[in-house]
């Protein structure tokens, strides 16, 4: 049975290092969901996972699964008595047991016996295509395999919690896609909730029913793919989300039809002008006016220094002068994608914009227009604090 | 237009070119030293190692080859070998060398485990005393233990009259004391290497997936199975081919083993080559065996399980009561291994050889500067082994260069069983056929004349400390991507300077090691330098072995207790300059960093 998870301002440091690896992280997990937990190394996903895992204590905070306190800053359930099971990203199969034995030693914790437990491994790992296979060492798996062993030893247990560090980061790019796919069919047939953690945000997004992005031991953003991706709660998410480039802008003016106005040092008349562009961490379909109370942005009035990150889809090349372009630039680079090419664009004064797709060519060294669309574009006070400082970090649903 | 088509007689052109060309090239193709280098080294390796060898155990099966005897073929010296006192040094070897291993498997894991796994106080000095321990051979513990139990030794003189004691070391149970102590290093070592690899992942997984601390600790012991298995192996291997307990300990109280029977059998009025070549054929099976089931374990028990992602193990933080019983055992262990032997040692050197007082006096240690004769030999001795560590560590590299060679030969294939062959060749076995070999009629005849010098001793050390030196160097060496060099020749510098520039820097600590190492083994190097010391000319070994065996203990004592302080002054000095001297890049490359 699926287990609901909550973390409350959970706080880690390991000895003798100076800085927290989890800072006062709350989070709330409903039974079966599939979390990911996002962020780059040293975010402290990994130590995120340890600790629920139980191979890691936390300092202070508290941390439940199901209705058990598995672990506060005084006591600390053992991985083993936790009910859970996991993925590492090694795999850590036991190098000196079958593939069938690794299965199979899951199982003991349900007390069976041993013809039962084999019994029920051999089907496992028939469902994840390796019956035959079973009496295989690790060593003798590809890595692919070894990969679905681990898979298989995770759900046969039948865990309310699955655990996943990792698991795709050691397999080739053709691989990881199949794997994915298998990992997120079998995982959700088993109907556990699922921690799972990555720095790949395309993974990320693939795979997961909510996304928890942690940046220097901080749980920055929590929510849905779509509004993660829509809705940047602050610059560091929407780059490590995928960012086309990022412009240092000035806020102009207030149009009286929700636009703003804003004014860039490079940009040929000084200005540039889009409309009903939103303010960055707004939820919501489309276009908010700049004064949206709730959003990092909403603050910015006319003079302020901001920052506008651009999506890859809030971009586009100008194929002919029928549209004003809103950006001027030169082509520094293409490369042809198949369905199309893809640009990296110099814009006088103002930095390079990467992944610019168009359909038609142009030549490197080329001058073009850029039109950007607010959909894909994300305005953030230029001075926001990182992730760590002192600003407090309010809970997060999942 | 371009055309994007070769004609396949260009590319063969270019590639004859290339060939002509390349930066390996100086000269013709026959000129060059891959060419005229491979056989020259196996010319060096077949008259020093291969030939010697090879013909004193083949003298057994038929001493007729050699003029030793009457018979083509027979097996009579090897069954004569499995015979009377013959058979009793075997089999006391056998079962001797076998619980040694045991013993130091038994000691060497809880302390690898608690060094490497624990907070247990003092962890950090465990692995520097193990390294002492290693470079100390095994007749200078042996000697310690002697001078403090026998009757009128150290024991006695401080006034405990504990003849149980002498009974009890003086006899197998201190043969195996000492065997197994000396086998305490290598399984150290073998079970650090596999724990530093193992990682917590497997822990991890277990306890995760339901396994308790104590079960998780079960499941993965089997992991470390070819780690056990090699301390065994190699301990087993190292106690059957040991001398110096052989010639001291064990031959003053009475107990037979195979080395010092082998040595007997050449040293003992009428010599008898063929029993001992028989003898050593049982020496170099029994060390075979072990090694042999060893590595073909390993081949089959591949694990693998060092990866750049292995997660550092955790330490378990012991509480008060488990740190002082850590600590006081391994501190124990300490003192028994080095501690006593090493107060036996030097407090022996302080006492004059007769009375039964314990009154101090630095009597022996003025006699060693006022005396001739004795401070000679500790000299020589160094002289032997800076020579020999130079050449064994550039002929080991260049061993280890051609076996680390992707492609594989025959010629290279051949090369490595040999060097791997004669690491199971006990010192004892290789001395034999020295003397054997180079006293054979035919070796005047071509003017060889090495028999009872300084050079063939010489060269003897070098032969017998080779094998183990490729074989240590092959591990760095293979890991030497062929682009170093070949970046620092395609960047301008010149052969000599791109080897020196782009590769040597790479290598550097391991052949500094590995320079050391023989450097120490070769200064108190006993069975080699027993049986082939130039006459007048003992080595430091020798020259302490004859005076304790004269009754000198207190001069013999103060010999071994300045070779010993000698030796690690030298790897003091050669480690601090190293430190002081080479660039901090070199020193970075296989060293300990600690991120």
């Amino acid at each position: 049975m699926a287990e609901p998870i909550s973390v409350v301002s959970l706080t880690k440091t390991y000895p003798g290092a100076s800085v927290p690896a989890l800072k006062s992280v709350s989070l709330d997990v409903a039974p079966g969901t599939f979390l990911v937990l996002l962020g780059p190394s040293g975010s402290g996903k990994t130590t995120l996972l340890r600790c629920l895992a139980g191979i890691e204590r936390i300092d202070t905070g508290s941390l439940s699964i199901g209705p058990r306190v598995v672990a506060d800053g005084r006591s600390h359930v053992p991985p083993e008595q936790r009910d859970l099971s996991m993925v590492f990203q090694d795999y850590a199969l036991w190098p000196h047991m079958t593939a069938l034995d690794n299965v199979a030693f899951a199982l003991r914790r349900r007390r069976l016996s041993r013809a039962e437990c084999r019994a029920q491994a051999a089907v496992m790992l028939s469902r994840v295509g390796l019956a035959e296979f079973a009496r295989r060492y690790p060593n003798e798996l590809s890595g692919g395999q070894q990969q679905r062993v681990a898979l298989a030893r995770a759900l046969i247990a039948d865990t309310g919690l699955i655990l996943c560090d990792e698991p795709l980061s050691n397999l080739d790019a053709d691989l990881r896609e199949r794997m994915r796919v298998e990992i997120s069919s079998l995982v959700r047939e088993a109907g556990a909730t699922t921690v799972y953690i990555t720095h790949d945000q395309a993974e990320a997004f693939a795979l997961a029913d909510h996304i928890g992005v942690l940046e220097e031991g901080v749980l920055v953003q929590s929510g849905s793919p779509e509004d993660v991706y829509n809705h940047p709660a602050t610059p560091f998410v929407a780059r490590f989300t995928g960012l086309s480039g990022e412009l240092p802008v000035r806020v102009a003016a207030h149009g009286s039809d929700g636009t703003l106005e804003l004014s860039a040092d490079g940009v040929a008349d000084g200005s540039v002008r889009l409309p009903a562009l939103r303010p960055a961490g707004t939820p919501g379909r489309a276009a908010r006016p700049a004064t949206e109370a709730d959003a990092p942005g909403s603050g910015l009035k006319p003079g302020e220094d901001a920052l506008l990150a651009i999506r890859p889809t809030g971009v586009s090349l100008l194929h002919s002068a029928e549209e004003a372009p809103h950006l001027t630039g030169r082509v520094a680079d293409v490369a042809f994608r198949g369905r199309g090419y893809e640009y990296a664009i110099d814009v006088p004064g103002l930095g390079r914009l990467t992944g610019v797709f168009a359909r038609h060519r142009a030549d490197r060294g080329d001058g073009v227009g850029l039109r950007l669309d607010p959909e894909g574009c994300h305005l953030f006070p230029a001075d926001q604090k990182p992730a760590g400082s002192d600003t407090p970090v309010p809970a997060l649903t999942a | 237009m371009t055309s994007l088509q070769t004609p396949p007689s260009a590319l063969a052109n270019g590639r004859r070119g290339a060939s002509r060309f390349s930066p390996a090239g100086g000269g013709p193709a026959w000129l060059r030293p891959a060419r005229f280098g491979l056989p020259a080294f196996w010319l060096i390796l077949c008259a020093i190692i291969l030939l010697p060898c090879a013909c004193f155990l083949v003298l057994c099966l038929s001493p007729r080859l050699f003029d030793q005897g009457s018979q083509w073929f027979t097996l009579t010296y090897l069954r004569q070998s499995l015979t009377g006192s013959t058979a009793v040094a075997i089999v006391n070897s056998l079962w001797v060398s076998a619980a040694a291993a045991v013993m130091g498997l038994l000691i060497g894991f809880p302390v690898a485990w608690l060094a490497a796994r624990t907070t247990m106080p003092g962890r950090r000095l465990v692995s520097g005393g193990m390294w002492l321990a290693l470079l100390l051979p095994s007749w200078l513990p042996a000697t310690g233990w002697e001078r403090l139990v026998q009757q009128d030794g150290v024991m006695y003189r401080v006034g405990l009259d504990w003849p149980w004691m002498t009974h009890l070391i003086m006899g197998p149970f201190g043969v195996v004391l000492l065997l197994g102590l000396r086998c305490v290093p290598f399984s150290y070592l073998a079970i650090s290497a596999a724990l530093n690899g193992l990682g917590q992942e497997f822990e991890d997984a277990a306890r995760v997936h339901g396994a308790s601390r104590w079960q998780a600790l079960r499941l993965i012991v089997p992991i470390l199975a070819p780690a056990l298995m090699s301390a065994l192996a190699i301990g087993f291997a190292e106690s059957i081919s040991d001398f110096g307990v052989a010639a001291t300990l064990a031959y003053n109280s009475n107990f037979s083993l195979a080395t010092y029977a082998l040595y007997a059998a050449i040293g003992n009025f009428p010599p008898s080559f063929p029993l001992a070549a028989g003898m050593s054929w049982l020496l170099v099976l029994a060390v075979s065996v072990p090694l042999f089931l060893q590595a073909r374990a390993l081949r089959g028990r591949s694990y693998a399980i060092l990866s750049g992602r292995t997660r550092q193990a955790v330490r378990r933080r012991l509480s008060r009561l488990e740190s002082v019983l850590a600590g006081t055992g391994v501190a124990l262990f300490f003192l028994i291994m080095l501690g006593i032997p090493g107060f036996g040692a030097v407090s022996g050197s302080l006492l004059g050889d007769y009375g039964s007082s314990f009154s101090l006096t630095w009597v022996n240690y003025q006699a060693l500067f006022q005396q001739s004769g004795l401070i000679g030999p500790l000299e020589r001795s160094m002289v032997y082994g800076l020579i020999t560590a130079t050449a064994t560590v550039f002929l080991g590299f260049i061993a280890a260069r051609l076996l680390s060679q992707r492609r594989r030969t025959a010629s290279t294939g051949a090369m490595d069983f040999l060097l791997l062959a004669s690491v199971a060749l006990p010192g004892v076995v290789f001395g034999a056929g020295y003397i054997f070999a180079f006293n054979l009629p035919i070796m005047s005849t071509l003017h060889i004349d090495l028999y009872q010098t300084v050079q063939l001793l010489v060269i003897a050390y070098v032969a017998s400390s080779l094998p183990t030196n490729a074989r240590v160097l092959v591990g760095s060496v293979s890991q030497l991507q062929p682009s170093l060099r070949d970046a620092a020749r395609a960047h301008g510098a010149g052969a000599v300077v791109g080897w020196a520039r782009g590769v040597l820097p790479v290598v550097s600590r391991p052949l500094l090691m590995a320079w050391l190492y023989t450097f120490c083994g070769v200064f108190l190097e006993l069975p080699l330098s027993q049986l082939l010391y130039a006459p007048g000319s003992p080595p430091a070994a020798i020259s302490i072995e004859d005076n304790l065996s004269n009754y000198h203990f207190g001069v013999g004592m103060a010999q071994s207790v300045l070779a010993v302080f000698i030796a690690f002054a030298v790897v003091g000095i050669v480690l601090g300059a190293y430190r002081l001297f080479a660039p901090a890049g070199w020193r970075r490359i296989g060293g300990t960093v600690r991120g």
